[in-house]
């Protein structure tokens, strides 16, 4: 169950933490541009101390990396961008999965099920959001359009998350 | 408790880069930037939507927290005002001789399911404090986390193991008013003592008829009186030799000392008899004697404080005698590895005084003395098996006076060695 001091189940949460940033990188290359090594090996140490460290800053500078060099090259809304949504949010909730405590930490059979299932809901936005700008790209967009879009989207969330509403009543729980 | 709900690093995250995003694809029109945050910009949406309203708390708290070492107890953790949470975390630190199950004492579930709770089990007798426990509560979707805060550790009354003890030998001076021994004079027990001519004053049901109508003389049928007897318990913890690997690895001298006193004091208790505690070193403790199972548990209780060391003694700083208020017919069992000249002269002060006194040596086999950085090994070595010679002759020292010194075994380790005392106790005696 457990190699080393750290459980098998962290393991792969920051395995997935480590593989994510690069795989949204490594994504670019047959969108038809290959980023330079020297960005790979940025990326990778980056995302390799990520993690290490899941709650640590490096997580946000590693997606940024990655965030930016997709916007410089420029390669418009292709649909290996979608395959990089999915490497993003898979390293994001993986980190999150894994600073629900110290390494040693099992992570329960309830939880990753629960996080699995909130970031497929979550990628929903990702080709939602590529399907609009690809039916988009051809015509004249209004000005603010996906601004719109993504304060549609949002607000949307928010709702339903408001609608979720509180069902917990008792004051004191036991195990 | 001033800890507060404070936002996550993943909340944090997801709303740099959403932003980061969002304004790549406004300034720079590129689309793309929106396809690759957007998950975590409906993520940080809805993280903020699930912002905490009240401040919860947590206690900890043990199911038992006195118990015998190696069994197990539950770890159960209170949250109050927590209907904001959607996962626990506890993770409990290291503590000597506990085990957890799990065993990092790290647990986190999803609060639906129930707040997870930590099997504990303590290992070796003594006063077990818990490691610090660290607690965090995050909200629906991790945008928030309460703590860690920082939980004292839980302080427990580890009592020895009950190890398997009887003894069928008979207390070589039982001097009580009732009780399960056999007495060295006449009473009104159940055991056949003598056939005498009859006395006045002895009781009709006495007469033994078939002597009587044969002699022509009324004949009475003595029996022995049944008394209980006294035991006082002289525990060496002036120091601990060897290593303790807890109640399922290897025994220092001081986890054999109390864990045989403790089965000793249950055999005795069980039989009525009345038992004494003396700790030489360490607390110093002291127990007058006392029966049932009330003095027992007291008993326990002090053998579970028990610490090596000197600290405060002066009788062993001074080689003066330790006092021991041992009374005539008090049978002294001495547990100690032997090393102390203050015990030897104990055991031979109290040999010669008449009362039984017996050695129960508890120093392992393997035992090694544990030794600071600056001293040469070899040199220690040499001090070492210079020592155990003058063990040895201590030993012998003891056995020429009549003190018999067993090494523990458990069940009747002592049976042979009082059934000799009780044996010598009935000889004949010429006082000075």
């Amino acid at each position: 169950m457990t190699a080393g001091r750290w459980p098998a189940s962290q393991l792969v949460v920051r395995a997935v933490v480590l593989v994510g940033p690069v795989l949204a990188l490594a994504m670019m290359v047959p969108a038809g541009s290959t980023p330079s090594p020297w960005v790979f090996l940025l990326v990778t140490g980056l995302a390799a101390g990520w993690a290490w460290r899941p709650e640590s800053v490096l997580g946000t500078l590693g997606l940024t990396v990655v965030l930016g060099w997709w916007v410089r090259a420029d390669l418009g809304v292709p649909a290996e961008a979608l395959v990089a949504a999915v490497g993003l949010l898979a390293a994001h909730v993986a980190a999150l999965v894994a600073a629900y405590g110290p390494p040693r930490l099992v992570v329960g059979a309830a939880t990753a099920r629960l996080w699995l299932a909130r970031a497929g809901a979550l990628f929903v936005a990702a080709p939602v959001v590529w399907l609009l700008s690809r039916l988009l790209e051809d015509r004249s967009e209004p000005p603010g359009v996906w601004i719109a879009a993504m304060v549609a989207v949002v607000v949307g969330s928010v709702v339903a998350a408001l609608a979720y509403g509180s069902t917990q009543e008792d004051p004191v729980r036991e195990a | 408790m001033t800890t507060r709900w404070r936002t996550t690093a993943t909340l944090s995250r997801a709303l740099v880069l959403g932003c980061l995003g969002l304004g790549a694809a406004v300034v720079l029109g590129e689309p793309v930037a929106l396809v690759l945050v957007g998950p975590l910009v409906v993520h940080a949406a809805l993280a903020l939507a699930a912002r905490p309203a009240r401040e919860p708390a947590a206690i900890a708290e043990i199911d038992h927290v006195s118990l015998h070492e190696g069994q197990g107890t539950t770890s159960r953790l209170w949250l109050r005002d927590a209907e904001d949470a959607e996962q626990v975390t506890r993770a409990m630190g290291v503590a000597a001789y506990v085990a957890t199950r799990p065993a990092d004492g790290c647990v986190s579930r999803l609060l639906d399911e129930g707040v997870p709770v930590l099997e504990i089990s303590p290992r070796r007798w003594g006063r077990r404090l818990l490691g610090h426990e660290q607690v965090a509560l995050t909200t629906r979707w991790a945008g928030y986390r309460w703590g860690p805060v920082t939980l004292p550790g839980l302080q427990m009354h580890v009592l020895p193991g009950a190890a398997a003890y009887t003894s069928r030998a008979e207390t070589p001076q039982p001097r009580g008013l009732v009780g399960a021994h056999r007495s060295a004079r006449v009473g009104s027990g159940t055991e056949f003592s003598g056939i005498r001519e009859f006395q006045p004053g002895d009781r009709l049901r006495r007469i033994n008829w078939r002597i009587s109508t044969r002699t022509r003389r009324l004949h009475a049928t003595t029996t022995r009186a049944e008394e209980d007897a006294g035991i006082l318990l002289v525990v060496d913890a002036v120091a601990d030799h060897g290593r303790s690997g807890g109640v399922d690895g290897a025994a220092s001298s001081l986890d054999l000392s109390v864990r045989a006193a403790a089965a000793i004091a249950e055999d005795a208790v069980r039989r009525g008899d009345r038992v004494g505690l003396r700790v030489v070193g360490g607390s110093g403790r002291q127990l007058s004697y006392g029966s049932g199972w009330l003095h027992l548990r007291r008993l326990l209780l002090a053998l579970a404080a028990i610490r090596s060391g000197t600290e405060g003694h002066h009788s062993l700083a001074t080689h003066a005698p330790v006092p021991l208020r041992a009374t005539e017919g008090t049978t002294v069992v001495l547990l100690t590895p032997l090393l102390t000249d203050a015990i030897a002269t104990v055991a031979a002060s109290t040999a010669r005084r008449g009362l039984p006194t017996l050695v129960v040596d508890t120093l392992p086999p393997d035992a090694e003395p544990a030794l600071p950085e600056d001293v040469d090994p070899d040199l220690a070595a040499l001090a070492w098996r210079m020592r155990k010679v003058e063990r040895e002759q201590v030993l012998a020292g003891l056995a020429a006076l009549g003190c018999p010194v067993v090494a523990w075994r458990g069940p009747g380790t002592l049976d042979e060695v009082l059934q000799r005392l009780a044996r010598r106790a009935r000889l004949p005696r010429v006082r000075a």
